[in-house]
């Protein structure tokens, strides 16, 4: 009886341990997950939550006591023709960066991925732009598109075409926006396609080969098939890069002429950092969250998808 | 063989004509840094007689030092947290039998595509009631937790098998034991590209000190470089001059990218590539 007994407070105290240890684990784990947490939660999550609330008031930082606006600041912004103005910049930098970077990005992505000489001196030089500061390049491009004495329109009176004066105009601002942000991009969008080319399955190049395919059926059956997953995650990251497109448009235009190169994330600069329109500012943050939110839903699925496919 | 002789060819070309254009603008930044100012509208392609002076002049017009160490001492230190609070959360997110995990790494995910031109208001709100504007700790203390560096600890430490950490743990170790002496160890490569990764990120970014400090002496490099062309030149910008300074400002993050290339076309093509 007392074995008995006593095999049984055993096995419960060693349960209650295991539990004890599993409990002192979790609490780990909290604690570990803590300081990452507390940052994330105070510096992305409350303000994001704030930015729900701030667009529902109508307030400026200097109004004492912000007023309940409803959905004001909202039906205001979609109302106003220079959010429209800014949203369609945006739009067409994301267009003309698909359109311009991406393709070249994979074309060069293809190039490197061929046994060559000197392919880490390439790889590097297309990568490079990538890293410089967004503001020394814009700086250097303001050089290239000056008016007098810059490159571009030295090099087209040399052809004996008239100068243009490319960041003072509507139509060429955005545009010369636009090649900056391909410079820069399209050595990182090779490196991402490059690393869905080295993952393409070296057999089923063969057997494509084998049934008699050639380079471009090969490109096509194989390869553009087995990138799809890079392919979509650069154009998503594409497009969330073009909507946060801030630091050359300061450097560059400051967002003109007229408007011309405001983009999305200028104008909730503008409204909030230099008009003092918070309400404003704070709906037009808000729309942005939204979209980005969508579109990084739209990834997460995909790739969530191929890799169910791929196992 | 003709055939692939030519395509080869035709390889080098292309890639020879997309380096040349990546590199061309650095080229003439560096060909106007050492222009004369008086021969700024020639086209000459190289100066006759390099103005090294320019170097001079530009370094005498600004603090550059006290720029670089601004952006080098607040994002060093954006830096090293990011490392400890990553680490911490991704240890916990990959070996701890966490309840809710799921829902912790989708609110890390969504962390990750909230830009901070969304959040600037309430962010600044908040600094400035606790003074914390025109402060080292308002450029640090708003990046000193990185979704991106939990996602990148995360996909480094799973490539670690499972059954080490087990092991160490039957035999009585303790998790912070684990996590210094057998997880980031094995894990150094993440951590040198989170740290290069970011640094560069970090030091090139423009937005955030912008609007978080609002003197000359607090003025990290990007914010100064765009000081430099839109107020203090003004009408008169020297082209020569703003291209020298602009090489200060550039120099760190290329020689950085020299040294560390591998790991930040790693770092790129890892966060592609991912499960």
């Amino acid at each position: 009886m007392a074995k008995a007994a006593e095999a049984v407070i055993a096995q419960v105290e060693a349960k209650r341990s295991t539990r004890r240890r599993r409990m002192s684990l979790q609490m780990t784990g909290v604690a570990m997950m803590a300081p990452a947490l507390f940052f994330l939660m105070a510096f992305v999550f409350v303000p994001m939550g704030c930015a729900v609330y701030l667009s529902l008031y109508q307030s400026t930082l200097y109004t004492p006591k912000p007023v309940f606006a409803g959905l004001a600041n909202y039906a205001h912004l979609f109302s106003a023709p220079d959010f429209w103005q800014a949203a369609a910049n945006t739009v067409w930098l994301a267009v003309g960066m698909m359109a311009l970077s991406l393709p070249a990005a994979l074309l060069l992505a293809v190039l490197l991925n061929q046994r060559i000489r000197g392919r880490a001196v390439f790889r590097a030089a297309i990568f490079g732009p990538y890293v410089i500061p967004l503001v020394s390049s814009g700086l250097i491009f303001s050089l290239l598109f000056a008016t007098d004495g810059g490159p571009v329109n030295l090099a087209l009176q040399h052809l004996g075409l008239s100068p243009v004066n490319w960041l003072g105009q509507a139509r060429t601002a955005l545009l010369s926006v636009l090649i900056l942000t391909a410079w820069q991009f399209t050595g990182y969008y090779a490196i991402i396609f490059l690393a869905g080319l080295q993952s393409v399955p070296s057999s089923l190049v063969e057997a494509c080969q084998v049934d008699g395919g050639g380079r471009w059926q090969v490109f096509r059956h194989v390869t553009l098939r087995a990138l799809g997953p890079s392919l979509f995650f650069a154009v998503v990251i594409c497009l969330i890069q073009t909507f946060q497109t801030f630091d050359q448009v300061y450097v560059m235009t400051g967002g003109g002429p007229d408007g011309a190169t405001t983009t999305f994330a200028y104008y909730i600069f503008e409204k909030g950092f230099q008009a003092f329109n918070i309400g404003e500012s704070s709906a037009a943050s808000v729309v942005l969250i939204l979209v980005l939110a969508c579109l990084s839903y739209l990834q997460m699925r995909a790739s969530r998808r191929w890799v169910v496919e791929e196992s | 063989m003709k055939v692939q002789h030519i395509l080869k060819a035709a390889t080098y070309a292309a890639l020879s004509v997309a380096a040349a254009a990546c590199l061309a603008p650095v080229y003439w930044m560096i060909r106007t840094s050492l222009m004369p100012t008086n021969g700024l509208l020639s086209p000459a392609l190289w100066p006759a007689h390099p103005a090294w002076s320019n170097f001079v002049a530009a370094w005498r017009a600004q603090p550059f030092l006290l720029y670089l160490w601004n952006s080098v001492f607040t994002n060093g230190a954006i830096v090293v947290l990011q490392v400890i609070t990553s680490s911490l959360a991704a240890y916990a997110l990959v070996f701890i039998p966490l309840r809710g995990k799921r829902w912790l790494f989708f609110a890390v995910l969504v962390a990750m595509m909230v830009p901070m031109q969304a959040t600037f208001v309430p962010v600044y709100t908040m600094l400035s009631a606790v003074h914390l504007i025109n402060t080292y700790g308002a450029l640090i203390l708003p990046y000193a937790g990185s979704a991106f560096g939990i996602f990148l600890m995360r996909q480094g430490f799973l490539t670690l098998p499972r059954d080490i950490v087990d092991a160490a743990r039957v035999d009585g170790a303790s998790e912070w034991w684990i996590l210094t002496r057998i997880v980031l160890p094995n894990n150094k490569p993440t951590i040198v590209t989170l740290v290069l990764l970011n640094f560069v990120y970090h030091y090139n970014s423009l937005f955030w000190p912008l609007v978080a400090t609002n003197t000359t002496n607090m003025r990290v490099v990007p914010v100064a470089l765009s000081y430099f062309l839109t107020q203090d030149a003004g009408q008169t910008l020297q082209w020569n001059d703003a291209m020298a300074f602009d090489i200060f400002a550039v120099a760190p993050v290329v020689i950085l990218f020299l040294i560390g290339q591998r790991y930040f076309i790693q770092g790129v093509a890892q966060t592609a590539v991912k499960g």
